[in-house]
C-alpha cells in the first residue's frame, strides 16, 4: 500500500473525476460480488420452493413425473387432506417432542462443556477438544453404523453392559417411547460439535480482566459464569439457538437411518414423513405441500425468535 | 496489612481454583471417552476379523488384528476412486468459498438496492428441508446437462445461507477506513477484495474451509443422485452400498467408515485454532 | 431494476431448463431404428459391480458392445428412480425388484417388450419359471420386463437344538411350527423358538397363501377382508402372544440364527450365505426346508427382473444383453460367482445345480411360490400399512378389529395389474 501523505496531492486534483467513476462503478460493484452467490442460492434454495408450491396444488406422482400430461390441478385438497392425516399430525408431534428435548439439551450442553473447556488453555484441555468435536465431523452413514451396532437389543454393546451389572434387555430402538430419546441421543451427541466450537470461539472474546476484576470482589466462579460470562456470550447463545432450532425441526438424519421413522411411527418426524410420501410413495404433490407447511413453520418460529431479541435489546 | 490479607486470599482461591481445575480435567477427559467412545470403538472394530466383530459378547479390543478390510477396500472395492473423487468435490467446495466470501463482503460493506430482501432470501434458504429441493434441483442440473459430472455433484451445495451469514457477520467488523485507504490508491474493487479483505478474513476462512471440508467429504445425497457412473461415486455413496437388510460384514463396514472419518479428523485437529478463532473474530460474541 | 432482470432472469432460465427436462421425460425419444455407439449402461443392485462385470465380459467380447454397469445402494433406489424418471434419463438396462416394477412400469420409465421378444428365443415367456414369467409380471397386460434372479422364503431350523428339545423333525405345519416355537422358547430366558421380521412383509402374505387364500380377488382388487387373511392374523399375533418370538424390532437373524437364540426362521437364501460367512463351522448343524402349510405351502417369488428403459439409445444392444443374461449358461455362471438363483427354467433343473442339497429345497419351494401382488408402492404402501396394523396389535396390543378395519379401508380401490 502506498503511503498516503505522498499520493494526497494529486489524489486531490483528481478526485471529483475519480469520484464519479467510483459512484458509478459502486453502485454495479455490489451486485458483481453476491450475484454468482445469490445465483446458486436461488437456483438451488429459493427456487425449489416455488416449484415446490405449485407442485403443492397438483396431483403430481410417479406417472406425473414421467409425462406431465397426467398431472392435475387439484387446487387445495393436498391440504385439507393433511390437516385430516393422523400420521402427519403424528409425525407434528413427532417434531415437536424432538425440538424441545433436542434444543435445550444441545445448547446447555455445548454451553457447559464450551465453559469447562475453557478453564484452562494447557495442552492437555485443548486436546480434549477434538474429542468432542469428532461426532460433528462423522458422516451419518457411519453413524448409523455404530450406533445400530451399540443399541442393538441382543446383541448391542449397551445392552451387555448393563447385563453385567443384572439389567434385564432394554429396546433401545423397538420400544416407540424409549426409540424418541434413543434416536434424539444420537442426534444430541452429534449436534453439539460445532456449537461447542462456537461458544469457545465466543469466550475468547470476554475480557480477562473483567473476570480478574470480579475475582478481586470475591465474586466466585459460579457467579462470575452467571454475571459476566453469560450476558456476554449473548449473541452467541442466541446464534446457536437459532440455527438448533431450525435444524431441530427440519430432524431427519439419525432417525432415518437408525429407525425408519419407526416403531410404528414413533420417530416419524415431519421431514421422515415427507420423505415416506415423496420418495417411497411417490405422491409428490401431497409431499410438496407438507414441505411448504413445515417451511412456513421454520420461518415464523425463527422471525419469533428475531423479534424476541430485538424487543429484548430495546429494553 | 489489607494488601497482604487480599493476596492471600487471592493465592488460596488459585490454588483452590487450580484443584478445581484438575476436577474438571478428569470430568471432561471422562466425558470426551464417552463422547468419542462410538468412534473409538467403529476403528476397533474395523481390524477385527469378521467372526470376532460378530461374536457375542463382544470385545473392545482386537484379538487378532487384521488390516484384511483396509487392503480389500482399497484393492477389491474401487475406495481410492471414491477417495480420488471426495477429494475433488472438496476441491471444487473451495470455489463455493470464494463465492460466498465475495458475497458476504458486499452485504457487510457495501449499501445497495435491494439489500435487505437478498439478505433475507439468504436466510430463508438455512430453513428450506433438503427432501423439498431435491426432484427441482435434479431437473435444473438435468437441462443445464450437467447429470453424471462432479460439478453437477457440488453445484447444489456450492454456496449456503449459514456461511454467507458468517462471512457477513465477520466482515463487518472490518474498518471501512482501510477498504477508503485502498480504494483512494486507485485499487480496483477486486483488488481490494483480494489484498485488504481476504488477508483480514484468514480466520473465517479458516472455520468455512473447516466447514466445507466437512460438508463435501460427507455428501451423499448428491452424488448418488448425480451420478450415473459408478466411476463418479463419493466415499459416502461407496460406504452404504456395503449397506445390506442383513449385516453380513461389520468389520468391513467399520473399515470404511473409518477411512471417511480419520481425514477430516486430522484436518481439524490442524485446523482447531484457527476455527476457534475465527468464529470469536466474526462478532459471535 | 437492473437486479430485477439479474434475479429474474436464472429463474426463466431454470424454468426453461425445468420444461426442457419434462419435455424430453413426456415424449418417448425417437432412437428407435438404429442404435446409437457407445457403451450400454446397466444399472444393479447392491455392493459392487465388479461380479456384474465379469459375468458380462463373455458378451463384451463377442458382441464388441462395451457395457458400463453401476452399482446403485439397495436402499437408494427410490431417489435414483424418481430422478431418472423426472429427467427421462436413465441407463440403458435396469434390475428392478419385483416390488417396485409396478412403479416403474406406471412412470413409464420402461420399454414394452412384446414385439420385441419374439426375435430372441430366450426371451420367450415359457422359458422362465412360471412364477414371474410373461403374465405373472407384466403389468397392464404388457411385458415390460423379463425375468434375471429369483428368490424364495424356506424354513431355516437349527437341527442340533431342535433335537436337544426332543423335536425330531421340522414343523410342517404352521400349527406344528407353533407348538415347537413354545418348547423352544421354554429352553431358557433370552431363548425363543420363532423369529418374525417386523420388516418383512411378505411373510403375512404368505401366511394367507397358507391358508388357502389370496390377498387380490378375482377382479383383480387388492382385498385383504377374508377368512384366510384372518387365520394369518391369528398366527402372526398368537406367535406373539405366545411369547415364542423376540419383539425387538432390530434382531439380527444372522447373529440370531447363528448364536442359537432363534432356532427356527423363515428367510432367503441369503441368509445361508450369510451363515457360512459368519460361522462356518456351524455346518452340519442346520439345515432349510420347505415353507409350513396349512391348507397349502405356497412360498413368495421373489427377486428381481431386467428392464429397458424408454429413453435408451440402446434399445438393440439392450435386447441382446438380456438375451444373453436369460441364457441357462449365464444364469448358472451367475449363481456361482453371486449366489442369486436363476428364473430360467431350463437352468432351474440342470442336474449339476440342483445336485446342492439346498438348491433342492430352493427349486422346489420355486415350483410353488408366487410374487407379491404388483401394485405401485408395494413396499412403501400396503405393505407398510400392513405390518403397521399386525405389529400394532401383536406389539402394543392396539384393538384388532378396528385397526384392521383401517387397514382394509386403506387398501379400498388398489388393483394390481
Amino acid at each position: 500500500m502506498a503511503l498516503p501523505g505522498i499520493v494526497s496531492s494529486p489524489l486531490a486534483r483528481r478526485r471529483p473525476i475519480a469520484s464519479r467513476a467510483r459512484a458509478g462503478r459502486s453502485r454495479l460493484t455490489p451486485y458483481i460480488f453476491i450475484s454468482p452467490a445469490m445465483l446458486l442460492l436461488i437456483a438451488f434454495g429459493v427456487f425449489p420452493i416455488a416449484v415446490a408450491a405449485l407442485v403443492s396444488l397438483t396431483d403430481m406422482n410417479i406417472s406425473g413425473l414421467g409425462d406431465w400430461g397426467n398431472v392435475k390441478f387439484i387446487g387445495i385438497a393436498n391440504y385439507s387432506k393433511l390437516f385430516a392425516d393422523p400420521s402427519f399430525w403424528q409425525a407434528l408431534g413427532n417434531t415437536a417432542f424432538f425440538a424441545i428435548i433436542g434444543v435445550p439439551s444441545v445448547v446447555f450442553l455445548s454451553l457447559g462443556v464450551a465453559l469447562l473447556l475453557n478453564r484452562s488453555g494447557n495442552w492437555f484441555y485443548r486436546s480434549l477438544r477434538a474429542f468432542y468435536f469428532i461426532p460433528a465431523i462423522t458422516a451419518i452413514v457411519a453413524i448409523s453404523l455404530v450406533w445400530g451396532y451399540l443399541y442393538n437389543t441382543q446383541f448391542g454393546l449397551l445392552n451387555w453392559l448393563l447385563s453385567l451389572v443384572g439389567v434385564d434387555q432394554v429396546q433401545w430402538l423397538s420400544d416407540p417411547t424409549l426409540a424418541k430419546f434413543s434416536v434424539a441421543l444420537v442426534a444430541v451427541w452429534r449436534g453439539t460439535g460445532l456449537n461447542i466450537i462456537i461458544f469457545l470461539a465466543a469466550l475468547q472474546g470476554v475480557p480477562n480482566e473483567y473476570l480478574e476484576a470480579a475475582s478481586l470482589d470475591g465474586a466466585g466462579e459460579w457467579r462470575k459464569i452467571r454475571s459476566i460470562v453469560i450476558p456476554m456470550l449473548r449473541f452467541a447463545i442466541f446464534f446457536v439457538t437459532v440455527t438448533t432450532v431450525i435444524s431441530w425441526l427440519q430432524f431427519f438424519d439419525e432417525a432415518y437411518v437408525l429407525t425408519g421413522g419407526g416403531p410404528l411411527g414413533a420417530t416419524t418426524s415431519v421431514s421422515i414423513f415427507l420423505y415416506q410420501q415423496g420418495f417411497q410413495q411417490s405422491q409428490f404433490g401431497y409431499a410438496s405441500a407438507g414441505s411448504l407447511i413445515l417451511f412456513v413453520l421454520i420461518a415464523v418460529i425463527t422471525v419469533a425468535q428475531l423479534r424476541a431479541r430485538r424487543a429484548d435489546i430495546e429494553y | 496489612m489489607s494488601t497482604s490479607l487480599s493476596a492471600l486470599r487471592q493465592r488460596s482461591m488459585k490454588r483452590r481454583g487450580r484443584g478445581l481445575s484438575v476436577v474438571i480435567g478428569i470430568a471432561l477427559a471422562i466425558g470426551a471417552v464417552i463422547t468419542a467412545f462410538p468412534f473409538i470403538w467403529m476403528v476397533a472394530t474395523s481390524i477385527k476379523p469378521q467372526a470376532e466383530s460378530l461374536n457375542y459378547p463382544p470385545t473392545l479390543l482386537p484379538a487378532n488384528p487384521t488390516l484384511e478390510y483396509f487392503h480389500k477396500l482399497f484393492v477389491e472395492l474401487d475406495f481410492g476412486r471414491y477417495l480420488g473423487n471426495t477429494v475433488i468435490v472438496v476441491l471444487i467446495g473451495g470455489i463455493g468459498l470464494i463465492l460466498m466470501a465475495m458475497a458476504g463482503y458486499a452485504f457487510a460493506k457495501f449499501d445497495f438496492r435491494g439489500k435487505q430482501w437478498m439478505f433475507f432470501l439468504v436466510l430463508a434458504t438455512m430453513m428450506i428441508p433438503v427432501q423439498v429441493t431435491m426432484i427441482p434441483t435434479y431437473l435444473i442440473l438435468n437441462g443445464m446437462k450437467l447429470t453424471n459430472t462432479l460439478v453437477g455433484i457440488a453445484l447444489p451445495t456450492l454456496v449456503s445461507g449459514f456461511s454467507i451469514f458468517l462471512f457477513r457477520q465477520f466482515m463487518s467488523t472490518i474498518p471501512t477506513e482501510m477498504l477508503e485507504a485502498a480504494r483512494l490508491d486507485g485499487a480496483g474493487e477486486f483488488r481490494t477484495f483480494l489484498q485488504i479483505v481476504l488477508p483480514l478474513s484468514k480466520p473465517i476462512l479458516a472455520v468455512q474451509a473447516v466447514l466445507t471440508f466437512i460438508a463435501g467429504w460427507n455428501s451423499f445425497l448428491w452424488p448418488l443422485i448425480i451420478a450415473s457412473d459408478q466411476k463418479l461415486y463419493t466415499l459416502s455413496v461407496g460406504l452404504s452400498l456395503l449397506n445390506k437388510e442383513i449385516a453380513v460384514n461389520p468389520s468391513l463396514q467399520m473399515a470404511a467408515a473409518s477411512v471417511m472419518v480419520i481425514p477430516i479428523l486430522i484436518v481439524f485437529i490442524v485446523f482447531q485454532r484457527y476455527v476457534i478463532q475465527g468464529f470469536a473474530l466474526s462478532g459471535l460474541k | 431494476m437492473r437486479i430485477l432482470t439479474r434475479v429474474i432472469a436464472p429463474i426463466a432460465i431454470a424454468g426453461l431448463a425445468l420444461s426442457l427436462a419434462a419435455c424430453s421425460g413426456s415424449s418417448p425419444t425417437a432412437a428407435t431404428a438404429k442404435d446409437a455407439s457407445g457403451p450400454l449402461t446397466v444399472w444393479v443392485m447392491g455392493d459392487s459391480s465388479t461380479n456384474f462385470q465379469k459375468l458380462v465380459a463373455p458378451f463384451v467380447a463377442s458382441s464388441g458392445q462395451k457395457v458400463d454397469v453401476v452399482a446403485i445402494p439397495w436402499d437408494s433406489i427410490d431417489q435414483k428412480l424418481t430422478t431418472s424418471v423426472a429427467s427421462g434419463s436413465g441407463p440403458d438396462v435396469v434390475q428392478i425388484g419385483l416390488t417396485k416394477l409396478r412403479s416403474f412400469a406406471d412412470a413409464g420409465a420402461l420399454l414394452p417388450l412384446d414385439d420385441k421378444i419374439s426375435a430372441y428365443p430366450d426371451l420367450a415367456s415359457d422359458k422362465f419359471a412360471d412364477g414371474v414369467g410373461g403374465a405373472a409380471t407384466a403389468v397392464n397386460g404388457k411385458i415390460v420386463s423379463v425375468p434375471w434372479v429369483s428368490d424364495t422364503r424356506v424354513l431355516f431350523y437349527r437341527s442340533d437344538i431342535l433335537a436337544e428339545s426332543g423335536i425330531a423333525k421340522p414343523p410342517a405345519t404352521w400349527d406344528e411350527l407353533r407348538s415347537d416355537a413354545k418348547i423352544l422358547t421354554e429352553r431358557g430366558k433370552g431363548k425363543y423358538g420363532y423369529y418374525i421380521p417386523q420388516w418383512d412383509n411378505a411373510l403375512p402374505v404368505e401366511m394367507t397363501w397358507a391358508y388357502g387364500g389370496s390377498v387380490v380377488d378375482s377382479t383383480g382388487k387388492i382385498n385383504f377382508d377374508t377368512p384366510a387373511f384372518q387365520s394369518a392374523v391369528d398366527l402372526y399375533t398368537g406367535l406373539y402372544a405366545d411369547k415364542s418370538v423376540p419383539i425387538n424390532s432390530d434382531f439380527d437373524q444372522t447373529q440370531g440364527f447363528v448364536s442359537g437364540t432363534v432356532p427356527m426362521l423363515v428367510s432367503g437364501p441369503y441368509l445361508a450365505g450369510a451363515i457360512n460367512a459368519a460361522a462356518p463351522d456351524l455346518a452340519g448343524k442346520w439345515n432349510i426346508t420347505t415353507l409350513p402349510t396349512a391348507d397349502k405351502g405356497t412360498s413368495l417369488f421373489g427377486g428381481s427382473n431386467l428392464g429397458i428403459f424408454k429413453s435408451s439409445k440402446h434399445q438393440k444392444g439392450s435386447l441382446k444383453l438380456l438375451d444373453y443374461l436369460s441364457k441357462s449358461s449365464t444364469q448358472l455362471d451367475w449363481y456361482k460367482i453371486n449366489g442369486e438363483l436363476p428364473t430360467a427354467k431350463a437352468a432351474l433343473n440342470t442336474p449339476s445345480f440342483t445336485s446342492d442339497p439346498l438348491v433342492k429345497v430352493y427349486t422346489k419351494q420355486l415350483a410353488d411360490a408366487k410374487v407379491l401382488p404388483l401394485i405401485a408402492n408395494w413396499d412403501g404402501g400396503v405393505g407398510t400399512n400392513l405390518l403397521k396394523a399386525l405389529n400394532s396389535i401383536a406389539l402394543t396390543n392396539a384393538d384388532p378389529k378396528s385397526t384392521l378395519a383401517t387397514f382394509y379401508q386403506s387398501t379400498k380401490g388398489l388393483t394390481a395389474k
